[in-house]
C-alpha cells in the first residue's frame, strides 16, 4: 500500500475519526484508525464498536491496499509534520513509513485482518432530514440523557419519526427535553434509541451547511451519512418510556417570562446555590412578578423577575443547575411555565410554537 | 487579637437538679440512679457527699451501697434535667452571644471583648457562677483560657465551684505534668497508643516529633501535637447540630431475651425513638446499624445500607432485617441498639423523580403520617399515641 496526501487533509480525516477510537479496548486494533485504499479515494475508519466513524479523503493511491495504525501516535505525528504533502508506505511486517519533506518516521502497525468488520447496515430507505434542524434537535436535548445506567435505555435519546414530523426525547427521571421539528420529505413511521454519547459525537463532526443528512435505521444499528462522512452507531434495545404520558396537559399556575431576563437573574442565583450542599434555588411566584431566592454558606441572591401570572401563585425549588441547563438550550425570547403544585412537574415552552417540551420536576422542600 | 473563652461546666449535674427540688438531698449523700429493678440500674450522678465514700459514675447499684449504706436514691428524670439545662444556657447567653453548648451541663463562651461590660474574666466568671448558684441553684466550675481546648482542661483542675484560669503561658507548668489520659479528646484506646510510644505525659507528647505523631495517627496526630502545646485555633461555633454523625438507641432490657418477636418489639420502640429526633433534624441516613450484647457481654454490631430516610418505618425494617440474620435463638441477648448515620449532605430538600419508586407515593403517606404523630406528641406527650405492638408493655424505659 502507498500513497500520497496533504498533511491538512489527511489530519483533518484523523481528528474526524479519532473520536470513536476506543481508548481501551481488548482488540488492540481497535485502539488503532484502519486506512484503505477504496478506488481514487482514501478510507479512515475509527470504532469502539458502539460507534464507528469513517471518513473519506482524497490521496494519490500508488498501490492499493489496508493497514491499522495506532491512533493516538499517528495523530500526533501527522499534527506535527510540516504543512506538505507526505508519502505513506507500507512495508513488510506492517511496518509504515512516512516520508514528509526531510522527516522520515517508520511505526509498527497492525494488519488489517485484525480490524472487526464495521456492520452492515441493511439497504433501505433514508431519511433525509436538514443538517441544522439535526444539529439543534441534539443541543437541545441530550443535556438531558441519563447519566448513570440504572436504566440504560435512558442513556439515549428516542428519535421518532412520522410523515414529515421528527421528534427526539431525552429525559433522566429528573427532566425531560423534547424538541419536534418537521421534515421536508416524508418517511414511513419509525422509532429509534441512539445511545447520547453518539450523537454528541455526531454534532460535534457535523459541518454546519445547508446540506441533507442521511439516516439509514437497521435493527441494530442506525447510519448517519454525510457524504465525505459516514456515522454508524448502535441502538439501544428495549421500549422507551412513554414520554406523552408523563407531560401534563393542565396548569394551575401559568408564568410568562422574558428568557433573557429569567437566564441572567438565574444565572446569578445559580453562583450562590452551587456553593451550598443542595444546589437549591426557590421561585415564590406572585402576581406581575416572581421572586427568584439561594442561599448557602456563603451568601444569598434575592431576585425579582417581572412576570405575566395566569392562575394561582406558588412557591416551588428546583435543582438550580437542571434549571440553567435547560434556560441555555432555549433560543426563543419568550417562555411560558406551567405549574400544578410543588410537588409536580413544570412545563417550559416557548409562547408561540411548540416546537420545543421541557419538564422539570422539582425539588420537595420541607418548612 | 487574644481570645477569651471560658468553659462553664455544671458539676454534678443530675444530682444537683434533683437538689433545687428535694432540700432533703442537700448535704446528705445522694446519687441519681437507673431502677434498681431493672439490670440498668446504676449509678448516673452521685454528689460530692457520696463521693466522699468512693461512690463513682456508672458503678453498680449493689456497689454503690456497701460503699454507702446511707446513700439516698432518686431516679432519673431527663426532661426535668433539660430543662434546667436551657435555664443555664439562658442564662450564660446573656454574657456572649457566641455560645456553644458542648453537652447538657457544660457550654464555651466567647468573651473576647466582654471586658468593658463584665469586668476582667476572674470578675466575669465570679459573677456568672454567683448567678447561676442562686439562680438555677446549681454548682458550675469554670476554666478561663484563650482557645477552647485550654479552657476545657482548666474546667477539670478544680472542682466544684472552681475557677481557673489556664493560658498559654501556664501549659509546661500546669498542663504538662498530667497523663496524657486526662487529656481532653483522648479516649483509652489513644492514650493505649500514646503510652506505646513511651508518651505518659502530655508533656512528653508536646515534646514528641510531629512527624512521627503523624505518621502513627495520619491528621489526628498533628491535633493533638498542638493541643498538647496548648494550641487550638477552632471557634467557640453556636449550634454544633450540624457535625451530627448519627443518630442512635440502645437499652438493657430488663430481662435476658431468646424471643424474637420480643426483640423486634424493642427494636420497634428504640427506631421510634431515633426515627422521631432524626425527623426533627431533618437528618437521613443511608446506613442503619444493629447492637446485640449477648448476656455472656459479647456485642456484635451489623449494618445495611438503606435509602436515604428518617422514617420510624424504614428505619425498623431494616432494623429487623439485620435482627433476623443474626439472631442466635441460643445466645440470650441483654442489650438491643439500632442507630443511623451516613446522613444525606442535605435532608430538608428532595430532588422529586419521575421514578419515585419503590413507593414514592407511599413513603409520601408514611412520611404524613409519622410527622402528624410527631405533632400530637409534641402537644400531648410521647405516651400520647403509640403503634399498637407497643401497648402491652408500659413499664419503665431505661434507655442510655
Amino acid at each position: 500500500m502507498k500513497f500520497t496526501c496533504s498533511q491538512k487533509k489527511f489530519l483533518e480525516s484523523i481528528l474526524t475519526v479519532q473520536s470513536a477510537v476506543s481508548t481501551r479496548s481488548n482488540i488492540p486494533a481497535l485502539e488503532g484508525i484502519l486506512i484503505e485504499t477504496e478506488n481514487d479515494v482514501l478510507k479512515l475508519v475509527g470504532s469502539n464498536l458502539n460507534l464507528s466513524i469513517e471518513s473519506h479523503t482524497s490521496a494519490t493511491i500508488q498501490k492499493e491496499g489496508s493497514i491499522v495504525v495506532p491512533a493516538r501516535l499517528l495523530t500526533e505525528i501527522v499534527r506535527k509534520l510540516p504543512d506538505a504533502e507526505f508519502e505513506f508506505t507500507v512495508l513488510a511486517n506492517n511496518n509504515v513509513k512516512i516520508t514528509c519533506l526531510n522527516s522520515i518516521v517508520t511505526l509498527q502497525c497492525f494488519s488489517a485482518d485484525e480490524y472487526p468488520a464495521l456492520p452492515d447496515i441493511a439497504e433501505s430507505q433514508p431519511i433525509e432530514i436538514n443538517k441544522t434542524l439535526l444539529i439543534d434537535m441534539i443541543r437541545q436535548t441530550t443535556f438531558a440523557v441519563a447519566v448513570d445506567e440504572a436504566r440504560p435505555i435512558l442513556t439515549g435519546a428516542l428519535l421518532e419519526i412520522d410523515g414529515k414530523d421528527v421528534a427526539m426525547v431525552c429525559l433522566d427521571g429528573y427532566r425531560l427535553a423534547l424538541r419536534r421539528g418537521v421534515m421536508d420529505t416524508p418517511h414511513d413511521s419509525v422509532r429509534v434509541i441512539i445511545p447520547g454519547k453518539s450523537l454528541g459525537e455526531i454534532a460535534k463532526i457535523l459541518p454546519e451547511d445547508d446540506r441533507k443528512v442521511s439516516i439509514t435505521i437497521s435493527e441494530r444499528h442506525v447510519l448517519f451519512d454525510l457524504g465525505y462522512t459516514r456515522i454508524i452507531s448502535r441502538v439501544l434495545e428495549g421500549e422507551y418510556i412513554n414520554y406523552s404520558q408523563i407531560i401534563p396537559e393542565d396548569y394551575k399556575t401559568r408564568v410568562k417570562v422574558d428568557t433573557r431576563i429569567l437566564t441572567s437573574s438565574m444565572e446569578r442565583a445559580s453562583l450562590i446555590a452551587r456553593e451550598g450542599k443542595n444546589n437549591l434555588i426557590r421561585l415564590n411566584i406572585q402576581d406581575q412578578k416572581m421572586l427568584i431566592t439561594s442561599n448557602s454558606e456563603v451568601g444569598q441572591v434575592y431576585e425579582e423577575v417581572p412576570i405575566l401570572l395566569e392562575g394561582e401563585e406558588l412557591e416551588i425549588a428546583f435543582n438550580a443547575r437542571y434549571f440553567m441547563e435547560m434556560l441555555k438550550v432555549i433560543d426563543d425570547p419568550e417562555i411560558c411555565l406551567d405549574f400544578t403544585t410543588n410537588v409536580s412537574p413544570c412545563v417550559v415552552r416557548p409562547i408561540n410554537d411548540h416546537h420545543y417540551t421541557h419538564l422539570l420536576l422539582p425539588v420537595r422542600i420541607y418548612s | 487579637m487574644k481570645r477569651t473563652v471560658f468553659l462553664v461546666d455544671m458539676n454534678a449535674f443530675f444530682i444537683s437538679c434533683e437538689t433545687t427540688r428535694n432540700p432533703e438531698l442537700a448535704g446528705r449523700p445522694a446519687a441519681v440512679a437507673g431502677d434498681p429493678k431493672n439490670r440498668s440500674g446504676i449509678i448516673l450522678a452521685a454528689n460530692y457527699e457520696a463521693r466522699k465514700y468512693g461512690v463513682k459514675t456508672t458503678m453498680l447499684l449493689h456497689r454503690a451501697r456497701k460503699l454507702c449504706p446511707d446513700i439516698l436514691l432518686v431516679p432519673p428524670d431527663h426532661a426535668f434535667y433539660e430543662r434546667k439545662s436551657r435555664e443555664v444556657m439562658e442564662l450564660l447567653s446573656r454574657y456572649s452571644p457566641v455560645i456553644e453548648q458542648n453537652s447538657i451541663d457544660e457550654a464555651w463562651l466567647d468573651m473576647t471583648g466582654c471586658e468593658a461590660l463584665f469586668g476582667p474574666p476572674l470578675e466575669s466568671s465570679r459573677r456568672i457562677m454567683a448567678e447561676i448558684r442562686r439562680k438555677p441553684g446549681l454548682m458550675c466550675s469554670i476554666g478561663i483560657s484563650e482557645n477552647k481546648f485550654l479552657s476545657k482542661m482548666a474546667s477539670d483542675m478544680k472542682k466544684p465551684m472552681g475557677i481557673t484560669e489556664l493560658w498559654k503561658e501556664d501549659v509546661p507548668e500546669k498542663l504538662w505534668p498530667l497523663p496524657v489520659g486526662a487529656m481532653y479528646g483522648v479516649g483509652t484506646q489513644t492514650a493505649e497508643k500514646l503510652n506505646g510510644l513511651g508518651i505518659e505525659t502530655i508533656g512528653q507528647l508536646a515534646c514528641f516529633p510531629e512527624e512521627l505523631l503523624r505518621e502513627k495517627f495520619g491528621k489526628g496526630g498533628t491535633e493533638l501535637y498542638r493541643l498538647a502545646n496548648g494550641i487550638d485555633p477552632s471557634k467557640v461555633t453556636p449550634h454544633a447540630e450540624h457535625e451530627m454523625k448519627s443518630i442512635g438507641k440502645s437499652t438493657t432490657l430488663s430481662t435476658d431475651i431468646r424471643d424474637i418477636a420480643e426483640a423486634e418489639k424493642t427494636l420497634y420502640r428504640l427506631a421510634d425513638s431515633i426515627g422521631t429526633s432524626a425527623r426533627k433534624h431533618g437528618k437521613k441516613g443511608r446506613t442503619v446499624q444493629i447492637t446485640i450484647k449477648y448476656s455472656d457481654f459479647h456485642t456484635i454490631t451489623r449494618q445495611k445500607g438503606i435509602r436515604a430516610t428518617y422514617l420510624t418505618k424504614e428505619i425498623y425494617t431494616a432494623g429487623t432485617e439485620l435482627l433476623r440474620q443474626n439472631w442466635n435463638r441460643n445466645k440470650p441477648v441483654r442489650l438491643l441498639g439500632i442507630s443511623i448515620s451516613g446522613f444525606d449532605a442535605d435532608s430538608a430538600a428532595d430532588q422529586i423523580s419521575l421514578f419515585d419508586t419503590p413507593g414514592g407515593e407511599q413513603s409520601t403517606k408514611q412520611e404524613k403520617l409519622e410527622r402528624t404523630v410527631d405533632r400530637i406528641r409534641e402537644k400531648h406527650g410521647v405516651f400520647a399515641i403509640r403503634p399498637a405492638i407497643l401497648f402491652a408493655d408500659r413499664d419503665d424505659e431505661s434507655d442510655s
